[in-house]
C-alpha cells in the first residue's frame, strides 16, 4: 500500500464515518458537528487530488461559515422535544434506515460513475494539474467566460434568498416586528 | 505536498514539523511573561519579579501548577465535547503557522554519509509549502469558532454557552472584512504563495505605472506604501479572529465571568491559552508578510545577501546556511515588534460594546475592505495599460 493509498483510505474512511453519524447521531448539535467533520474530509480529499483552491474554499466557506451558522443557532434553541421525537418512533426510524440506505446508494453510484470516468478520459477538462496558483487561474478563467451566465445567476440567486430571509424576518409574525 | 524522495529528506521534514510544533508552544510562556511584565509596565506596576530573574522562573511555577491542579468537570458537562474542545483549540494555530515561510530555502549539496551518497535537498525553513498558501491558512484557522462553541456548550454552563455565541459570531463577522482585506494584496502580488509575495517585497520601493518605471530609493519596497487601507483593516480583524482585547467580548469577565473556558482550570485551561497565543502568531506573521517584507531585510534583495554569504564562507551549504539564518533573525524581529504591538494594544484600549463590534464589522470595515479590493482592482488593471 503507498502513501498515497492509504492516506486516501483513511480519509475515505473518516469522511465516510463522520457522514454516517451526522444522520446516526441523536443529539443535532453533534448531527451538525459531524457535518462540519465531514466537509473538513472532504476538503483534505480535494487537496490529495491537487485542487487546493477548491479546497482551501470548501474549508472557508462549508466549514468555516456555513456549518458554524448552523451549530450556533441549533444551540440557541431548546432542543429536548425534538430529540425525543427523533429518538423514538416507528417513523423516524424508517427516515434513518431510508437515508442510510441513499447515502450507500449515492456512494455505489459515485463508485460505479468514476470508474466509467477513468476508462473514458474525458477531454472536457481544461484545468491542468500544477501549482496551486495555475489551477487557481484555470477555474477563475473559465467561471468568467465559458460559465459566466451560470456563475452571474447563481451569485443573483443568493442575493435574493438573503433578502427573502431579511424580508421574511420583519414580515408579520418575524421576530423582528416592529 | 510531497514529503521527500527519499528516507533523509522525509525524516528532515518531519522533524521540521515538531520542531514548529514545539516552537509555538515554548514560545507562549515567554509571550505570557512579556504580557504580564508589559501590562504591569504599562499600567504602572511592577508585575511579577519575584520568582527568578527578572521574574522569568514564574512561566516554571506555572507550568507546574498547571500540571498539577485536580482535573475537574461540571456535572452538566456533555464529557466528550468538554474534553475536545481544549484539543482541538491548539490545531488551527499549529497547522496554521506550519504553513508560514520563515526564511529562505536551505539547500544542502550531495554529501557521504552510512555509506552512501545523498542529495541535493532544498529544505524550506516552514512545514509545509501548500501552493495556495494564504487561502489555506484562512481555510484552517476560520476552523477556531468550532472550538469555542464547542467548550461553550459542553460545559453545560449558560455563561460559557453566551461567551461562545457571542465569539463564533464575530469570528464569522470578522472574517469577512479579514479575507476582503487581503484581497487587494493578492491582486498586487499575483499569487497566492507567501514565500512569492515575500520575494515581490525586496529592495527599495519601485513599480511600474502605464510602462514608466516609478522608484523611490528611501522607502523599502514593502506591501504598506502599497496597500495601507488593507493593512489596516487586516490588522484590526486579526485582532478580532483571536478574541483578544479590545474584542474579547467571548470572555467578558464582567457579564459573563470568563466566557466559553469558564469551566476549565488546569491544563485544559492552558490549551486554550496555547491557542489563543497561536492564532496571533499567525496574525503577526502573516501582517510581517504582507505589508513588512517577510524575511526580506529592507532595501536589500536575498540575491545581494546571497553573494555576501558566499564571499564570508568557504562552502555552498555554510552560505546558504548563513543566507537562511540572517533572514530567519530578520523575519524574528518583524514578527516579535507584532507580537509587542497585540499585547501593547491589549493593555491600552479598552472592550467594546457588543452593537458596536458588530456595526463596527459589517458597516465600517466590510464597505471599507470591498472599496479598497475595487480600488485595487482598477489601479492594477490601470497600471498595467
Amino acid at each position: 500500500m503507498t502513501a498515497d493509498s492509504f492516506l486516501f483510505w483513511f480519509l475515505a474512511i473518516v469522511t465516510v464515518t463522520s457522514g454516517l453519524s451526522v444522520i446516526l447521531m441523536n443529539n443535532p448539535i453533534y448531527s451538525a458537528l459531524s457535518l462540519a467533520m465531514t466537509m473538513v474530509g472532504i476538503s483534505a480529499l480535494f487537496i490529495t487530488l491537487n485542487a487546493f483552491f477548491i479546497a482551501g474554499v470548501q474549508l472557508i466557506v462549508y466549514a468555516g461559515a456555513v456549518m458554524v451558522l448552523f451549530t450556533m443557532v441549533l444551540m440557541l434553541f431548546d432542543l429536548k422535544h425534538e430529540m425525543q421525537a427523533f429518538v423514538k418512533g416507528k417513523f423516524t426510524g424508517f427516515i434513518k434506515v431510508a437515508s442510510v440506505g441513499l447515502l450507500a446508494g449515492l456512494l455505489v453510484g459515485a463508485i460505479l460513475m468514476s470508474v466509467g470516468l477513468f476508462t473514458e478520459k474525458t477531454t472536457d477538462n481544461p484545468v491542468t494539474f500544477g501549482t496551486g496558483m495555475e489551477a487557481t487561474k484555470a477555474l477563475g478563467r473559465i467561471l468568467y467566460t465559458k460559465y459566466l451566465l451560470g456563475f452571474e445567476a447563481l451569485g443573483v440567486l443568493l442575493l435574493v434568498i438573503a433578502i427573502g430571509a431579511v424580508a421574511l424576518s420583519r414580515s408579520k409574525g418575524g421576530t423582528h416586528e416592529h | 505536498m510531497n514529503m521527500g524522495k527519499d528516507a533523509f529528506e522525509i525524516i528532515v521534514n518531519g522533524l521540521k514539523l515538531v520542531i514548529i510544533f514545539l516552537m509555538i508552544v515554548q514560545l507562549v510562556p515567554i509571550l505570557v511573561w512579556v504580557e504580564r511584565r508589559g501590562s504591569a509596565f504599562i499600567q504602572n506596576r511592577l508585575g511579577p519579579n519575584r520568582v527568578g530573574p527578572l521574574g522569568l522562573m514564574q512561566l516554571l511555577a506555572d507550568a507546574v501548577k498547571f500540571l498539577t491542579k485536580e482535573s475537574f468537570v461540571p456535572d452538566t458537562a456533555k464529557p466528550v465535547l468538554y474534553y475536545a474542545a481544549p484539543i482541538f483549540a491548539l490545531i488551527p494555530g499549529a497547522v496554521a503557522f506550519a504553513a508560514i515561510p520563515l526564511s529562505t530555502a536551505f539547500t544542502v549539496g550531495t554529501f557521504e554519509l552510512f555509506g552512501s551518497s545523498w542529495g541535493p535537498y532544498t529544505f524550506l525553513v516552514q512545514g509545509y509549502d501548500i501552493g495556495i498558501g494564504i487561502v489555506f491558512i484562512l481555510g484552517v484557522s476560520s476552523l477556531a469558532a468550532y472550538t469555542l462553541l464547542m467548550a461553550g456548550w459542553g460545559s453545560g454552563n449558560k455563561y460559557s454557552l453566551m461567551g461562545a455565541l457571542r465569539a463564533s459570531a464575530q469570528t464569522i463577522s470578522y472574517e469577512l472584512a479579514l479575507g476582503l482585506s487581503i484581497v487587494g494584496v493578492i491582486i498586487m502580488y499575483n499569487t497566492f504563495n507567501l514565500t512569492d509575495m515575500t520575494m515581490a517585497q525586496q529592495g527599495p520601493l519601485h513599480f511600474s505605472f502605464m510602462g514608466y518605471t516609478v522608484a523611490a530609493s528611501w522607502l523599502p519596497n514593502w506591501g504598506i506604501f502599497y496597500q495601507p487601507l488593507g493593512a489596516l483593516l487586516f490588522f484590526t480583524a486579526t485582532f478580532a479572529e483571536s478574541n483578544r482585547l479590545p474584542f474579547d467580548l467571548a470572555e467578558g469577565e464582567a457579564e459573563l465571568v470568563a466566557g466559553f473556558h469558564t469551566e476549565y482550570g488546569g491544563f485544559k485551561f492552558n490549551m486554550f491559552f496555547i491557542g489563543e497565543y497561536g492564532h496571533m502568531m499567525v496574525a503577526a506573521s502573516l501582517m510581517s508578510i504582507f505589508f513588512f517584507g517577510g524575511f526580506g531585510i529592507p532595501f536589500v534583495t536575498v540575491d545581494q545577501v546571497h553573494q555576501w554569504a558566499v564571499t564570508v564562507t568557504s562552502t555552498p551549504n555554510w552560505a546558504s546556511a548563513l543566507v537562511a539564518l540572517i533572514h530567519f533573525l530578520v523575519f524574528n524581529v518583524k514578527f516579535f515588534a507584532f507580537l509587542w504591538i497585540f499585547i501593547w494594544v491589549r493593555w491600552t484600549l479598552p472592550r467594546f460594546r457588543y452593537d458596536q463590534l458588530m456595526d463596527l464589522g459589517w458597516k465600517t470595515m466590510l464597505p471599507w475592505a470591498l472599496v479598497n479590493t475595487i480600488l485595487t482592482a482598477t489601479v492594477v488593471y490601470i497600471a498595467s495599460l
